[in-house]
């Protein structure tokens, strides 16, 4: 028993360090992300109808290439999140890691020889993927009367993003970011296939080091723990943003 | 001077004609019902005046000027000078969910810089006042009842000083009991001798309050003029039948 708070907690410790370190690098970054995501691909679905519209009615320059804008940012996001929502979080770490140095020509430049560093890039691009679905969800939700609001009472399409849509959506989509989160609390772990330190490493070579299979359930208890502080922190946002 | 001229007015949703040809003129301190069975184009004809739906034939003059001309629009910023000068409430009401009463009042009026903070607020409060709501500032909409929501939504529209204010069926999705406190408001806007256009399904305030009906049907107007012209004396088929079934 003594061992557990001499020896163990302060090794486990060391690997949440970087277990929460990773947690907020991603969460900082592809929160972000996603909702820059989520506008992008959200408008280009509805000004590649306008510009098709323009298109039809007059065939200039300018407009094929508007035409032609849109569709290549709506396909390249509408692949983007195809790929990385349809294929394993593991392979894209280990795509990006091992995988990157290998791609002709251009591998040289792609290569992120920093373990960490290609494991956030890999998780940012995959949960910025999924946040952006989420928050087109959000996006979806908001009341069509809402556009028209902002519109008779003469605010800009820049200030009904920002002061009307955007927050609505925001707190539509919280409980979907906060089920996210907690995901990715546990997706951590796949990190240590790349070589980190991470807590479920730190605890399973206490475990083949002691041959007690405690450590496994003191890490449990570090999860559930991050888990639960998390839970906290969605239920006060949800609850001063409600309305 | 007509706050609004409407001339041939088309408008029609994936071929299916909803204005055929509306022609109809608003002078200054008119008070005009807009009456007429479902699907009649009530609805579209208020939303073309502010530009939620676009015309593809007509004209549309507000306060003089040319809003839209056979589908061809007003440039931006002539275009935006002519749509402010109306308001407009919803059925729905739409207040912005995430903003408390006054935010909801000041938050366009802000983006638009029409004044100091200070006056805002002082705007928002007086408006309050007049319909009644001055304890509910720090309100959220969700705690508000319908005829409030809806009275606060007649608050938010004045605060921009519209020169014409639109209803949309402003007590369509209220309780009758809930009804007057909204037309009561509206009644007091006519007192003030503000340009009015309603649409609405209230026959007898109609008759009251409006100085003018207009009576659509099949995407026509098939009336306009006083209540009396425009209803009791009209020997239209269809303008009997629909009075028969309502009254």
């Amino acid at each position: 028993m003594e061992e557990i708070f001499s020896e163990w907690i302060p090794l486990m410790l060391s690997g949440c360090a970087l277990t929460v370190k990773l947690f907020f690098i991603v969460i900082v970054l592809s929160i972000p992300l996603g909702l820059i995501i989520t506008f992008l691909y959200s408008g280009s679905i509805s000004s590649r109808e306008k510009s098709k519209a323009r298109l039809t009615k007059k065939k200039s320059p300018v407009n094929i290439l508007l035409w032609f804008k849109d569709i290549v940012i709506n396909y390249f996001l509408g692949f983007y999140i195809l790929i990385m929502r349809g294929t394993p979080l593991l392979l894209q770490i280990f795509f990006i890691y091992f995988g990157l140095p290998f791609v002709p020509v251009a591998g040289e430049y792609l290569t992120i020889s920093d373990r960490f560093t290609a494991g956030c890039v890999a998780y940012v691009l995959n949960y910025a993927a999924y946040y952006a679905e989420i928050f087109r969800g959000g996006l979806l939700s908001v009341d069509k009367g809402q556009y028209e609001a902002a519109k008779v009472l003469g605010l800009s399409d820049r200030q009904t993003t920002f002061k009307i849509v955007l927050p609505q959506m925001i707190r539509i989509s919280l409980p979907a970011v906060s089920n996210e989160a907690i995901i990715l609390i546990k997706d951590t772990a796949l990190i240590t296939t790349i070589g980190l330190v991470d807590l479920l490493k730190v605890t399973n070579s206490i475990v083949n080091r002691t041959t007690n299979i405690s450590a496994f359930i003191v890490a449990a208890l570090f999860y559930l723990a991050m888990s639960y502080v998390l839970t906290l922190v969605f239920k006060y946002l949800e609850k001063k943003f409600a309305f | 001077m007509n706050m609004i001229e409407v001339k041939h007015l088309k408008k029609s949703f994936d071929g299916l004609e909803v204005l055929k040809d509306i022609s109809f003129t608003v002078e200054k301190g008119d008070v005009i019902a807009v009456l007429g069975p479902s699907g009649s184009g009530k609805s579209t004809m208020l939303r073309s005046l502010i530009e939620l739906e676009t015309t593809e034939g007509g004209e549309i003059k507000i306060e003089g000027e040319v809003l839209c001309k056979d589908g061809v629009y007003a440039p931006k910023k002539k275009k935006k000078e002519m749509l402010d000068k109306m308001g407009m409430v919803f059925q729905h009401f739409n207040l912005f969910p995430h903003m408390n009463i006054k935010d909801n009042l000041m938050c366009a009026c802000l983006c638009a810089k029409q004044g100091t903070k200070a006056e805002l607020e002082a705007l928002a409060a007086e408006l309050l006042a007049k319909v009644d709501l001055s304890d509910k500032a720090e309100a959220m909409p969700s705690q508000l009842s319908g005829g409030q929501k809806q009275r606060v939504a007649i608050a938010r529209a004045l605060m921009r000083k519209p020169d014409i204010m639109l209803f949309d069926e402003p007590t369509s999705a209220l309780d009758p009991e809930l009804t007057k406190e909204v037309l009561n408001v509206i009644k007091q806007l006519s007192a003030e001798d503000m340009t009015m256009l309603i649409v609405t399904h209230e026959i007898g305030f109609a008759i009251e309050a409006a100085n003018k009906i207009i009576f659509l049907d099949e995407g026509v107007v098939a009336a306009d003029g006083t209540p009396e012209e425009a209803l009791y004396n009209n020997k239209n088929e269809r303008i009997k039948a629909f009075l028969d079934k309502v009254m």
